[in-house]
């Protein structure tokens, strides 16, 4: 056990300070202010991501073969500390999700066509997953894939599908046998966004984002549009999320906002922590962020020691999740009426409207990325070994 | 960073569990419960097979090793509900060991490991002590200390107790003369004792320095004994239910069930992180009253929630005599009192808000 960082962990984050001391400019931040919803990186966004594929950051934990350097997880999770620090989003998308599936899955033709233009983020992606009847029950999906000729032809809708107004591509899962058991007639294609018969509509959602419906309507794709084997769909589709699953948890943001409402307390409403009850609902907000750092990095260290978390990655999906409903929910309450003004509100709002914005934003986390009532189910059974139904 | 266990603790771990799970049966547990006292059977091994040297230095015949190293140890003696003074005599001889002079710290902790030795901290809890608080004077300590677990049981008493109006440290042989105690009844049925000093003959082991690491290092401590009775609660539950049969299967295969099962398991290892880290933080010198607070407040409610709600999936068997699961929700509940209950811990931490700094 060991609960520091060792001197080269320390130097590297060092290196990852100077490096986001150069690049968060002025400009970067109002490109990230106007960003919206947008696959495609903007050109302050564009350089610093340019600059970090640079210096081999992106994938410096990934295995050789993925032109990555092998180096130990921690690495990554530094980094990623770092720009949550100053809240500087990665900007990797899907990409480090479906790059290393096609990697792993795919042909020597499909890695060599898809993967240079993914790490370079010339083909940017989106998931087409969930549709109108099978949403936590994915592999219930109904879009059809049938075999044409050398062709596939596609027919069905998704739901749910963001960045499908921006992205180069979308990830596809489709039903490639109606017979077979569902989690057995499942394949994955990658098809281009400007393909005949792909058309998409945007919902718009209570956050202010804006997610899509797709429709596919015979489309038309080619025979290596298929990744993986035909009806190997579901097992790609786990193996990927494992892949991303592992960082999902780390909620660097929930802290900040918990350092911004302790400012704003102690600068406009000091007389608010002259009240005991006060101090205290601010002390089990930090408890629970304390819990949150200490999920995530019993998570980050079992990677990190080369072990796949069982039940850990669904711990710190759970807990950061509720916790951002949780930690929005008690700063509005504390500080009254104002803390449901929002950021149009003439410079009024406490935190610049960052508290109604989370907790109007925070219901997705909850019931997104394997609903938490699924998360319990799986540390119950994965984690614990507890029977099935 | 790295919250696995090292080899070493693995090898302690796993030994250490072997030889309870054959050698301290839980009726053993059961008679000490009734009859008093601690178990010294137990200490002779522990002192024999070296598990006392592992934190001390090895200029004084110890192992040299991590504080966590102690604390993995600890929390197996918990999960077995043993009635030992590990932690009380651990912390006390850390305490000295790093803070009072060469020649008692030599003394003490050769002491400890030898087996001849054994202390009690006696400090000023959270909670108000009715007595008159103990004065040094002229090597003569004088006064009364509540809630002083294995007051009775060990050959010491490390006092808290001021000398010319300064807080410091005292050691007092417990079977000298001008000490008495009086046992008190508590929920868990270990030794804890009132204890009573009349002049008696005391030493000085440390100052303010002293007593604040030996705060930190119990409530640390502690912490992982919380951690230890919430673990085993809920590693014995997932067995039980895993296996108990309801309505033709197992009623570990439904949903509400398996959901109170994962909600334990989050909260333990949420405590347990935090409470590693605080012993880890003691041991580097870097802990803050602060943290280890938070941390034991974690645990305490750990300790609490997650024994009562085994005692919910369990049903009646869990709740009989007989059975060994009351062991963990009463030993449980006791240690989240003790060395801070999570309601002192974190009045503590609401009344230093003020050292909360930004992530950076």
């Amino acid at each position: 056990m060991e609960f520091g960082w060792n001197e080269e962990l320390e130097a590297f984050r060092e290196e990852v300070r100077g490096f986001l001391r150069e690049f968060d400019t002025p400009a970067l931040r109002k490109e990230l202010a106007n960003r919206g919803e947008a696959a495609q990186l903007g050109p302050e966004q564009t350089r610093l991501r340019e600059a970090l594929e640079e210096r081999g950051w992106v994938r410096m934990c990934w295995p050789e073969e993925l032109g990555g350097e092998c180096k130990s997880q921690w690495f990554q999770f530094v980094m990623t500390e770092e720009f949550a620090k100053r809240e500087v989003p990665y900007g990797s998308g899907f990409g480090t999700m479906v790059g290393p599936a096609i990697h792993r899955f795919g042909t020597e033709a499909q890695r060599e066509k898809y993967l240079p233009g993914i790490w370079a983020n010339d083909i940017t992606l989106c998931l087409g997953y969930s549709e109108p009847n099978a949403g936590t029950d994915l592999a219930a999906l109904e879009t059809l894939a049938v075999k044409d000729g050398d062709d596939w032809l596609i027919n069905g809708q998704k739901l749910w599908t963001s960045a499908a107004d921006t992205a180069s591509h979308v990830w596809l899962a489709c039903r490639t046998d109606p017979d077979a058991p569902k989690h057995r007639g499942i394949s994955t294609f990658i098809v281009p966004m400007n393909t005949p018969g792909i058309s998409v509509r945007p919902i718009m959602t209570m956050s202010g984002g804006r997610t899509n419906e797709v429709f596919f309507e015979d489309v038309r794709v080619p025979s290596d549009a298929l990744i993986g084997e035909v009806n190997q769909g579901w097992y790609i589709i786990a193996n990927a999320l494992d892949h991303e699953r592992v960082w999902i948890g780390a909620g660097g943001g929930l802290r900040h906002i918990f350092d911004r409402l302790m400012a704003h307390i102690r600068e406009k409403r000091p007389e608010l922590l002259e009240d005991d009850a006060t101090r205290r609902r601010l002390v089990e907000l930090e408890l629970d962020l304390d819990v949150m750092e200490g999920l995530v990095l019993t998570n980050a260290s079992i990677v990190a020691s080369g072990d796949t978390p069982t039940m850990e990655a669904s711990m710190s999906k759970i807990w950061t999740s509720e916790l951002r409903y949780h930690i929005s929910n008690v700063a509005m309450d504390l500080l009254g009426r104002e803390g449901a003004l929002t950021e149009e509100a003439d410079g009024l709002a406490p935190l610049d409207g960052e508290l109604e914005r989370t907790y109007r934003a925070s219901p997705i986390q909850r019931f997104g990325g394997g609903a938490n009532e699924v998360q319990r189910d799986i540390i119950a059974r994965r984690g614990l070994g507890l029977p099935r139904h | 960073m790295d919250t696995t266990l090292s080899e070493t603790q693995r090898l302690l771990r796993d030994s250490l569990r072997d030889y309870l799970a054959n050698e301290v049966p839980f009726d053993r547990i059961r008679d000490l419960e009734r009859e008093g006292g601690s178990d010294r059977a137990l200490w002779d091994y522990l002192q024999g097979a070296g598990f006392l040297t592992l934190p001390f230095a090895e200029a004084h015949g110890g192992e040299g090793g991590e504080l966590t190293d102690t604390a993995v140890v600890l929390e197996e003696l918990t999960r077995r509900a043993c009635i030992i003074p590990f932690l009380e005599t651990t912390a006390s001889a850390l305490a000295i060991e790093r803070h009072a002079g060469e020649a008692l710290a030599d003394e003490v902790v050769r002491g400890v490991i030898g087996g001849a030795i054994t202390i009690a901290p006696a400090l000023q809890g959270a909670t108000p002590s009715n007595g008159a608080s103990p004065r040094v004077e002229g090597g003569a300590l004088t006064g009364e200390r509540r809630f002083v677990d294995y007051g009775a049981e060990v050959t010491h008493h490390l006092v808290e107790a001021t000398e010319d109006g300064e807080p410091g440290l005292y050691l007092v042989d417990a079977r000298g003369e001008g000490v008495a105690t009086e046992s008190l009844s508590t929920i868990a049925r270990t030794p804890v004792a009132h204890c009573t000093y009349d002049a008696a003959p005391a030493r000085r082991a440390g100052n303010a320095d002293a007593l604040r690491f030996l705060r930190n290092a119990g409530r640390a401590l502690c912490a992982v004994q919380c951690v230890g009775n919430a673990q085993q609660a809920l590693d014995m539950t997932v067995e039980y239910v895993g296996m108990r049969v309801q309505f033709g299967r197992p009623i570990g295969s439904f949903q509400a069930v398996q959901h109170h099962c994962a909600n334990m398991a989050t909260q333990t290892l949420g405590a347990r992180f935090l409470t590693y880290r605080a012993v880890w933080r003691l041991d580097q010198g870097i802990a803050t009253d602060r943290q280890t607070a938070k941390a034991k407040a974690l645990a305490s409610r750990a300790a609490t929630e997650v024994t009562m709600q085994a005692h919910i999936l369990f049903g009646g068997i869990g709740y009989t005599e007989e059975y060994d699961l009351h062991f963990f929700s009463r030993h449980g509940k006791e240690r989240a009192l003790a060395w801070g209950s999570a309601d002192e811990c974190l009045r503590l931490a609401a009344d230093t808000i003020d050292e909360v700094q930004p992530w950076q």
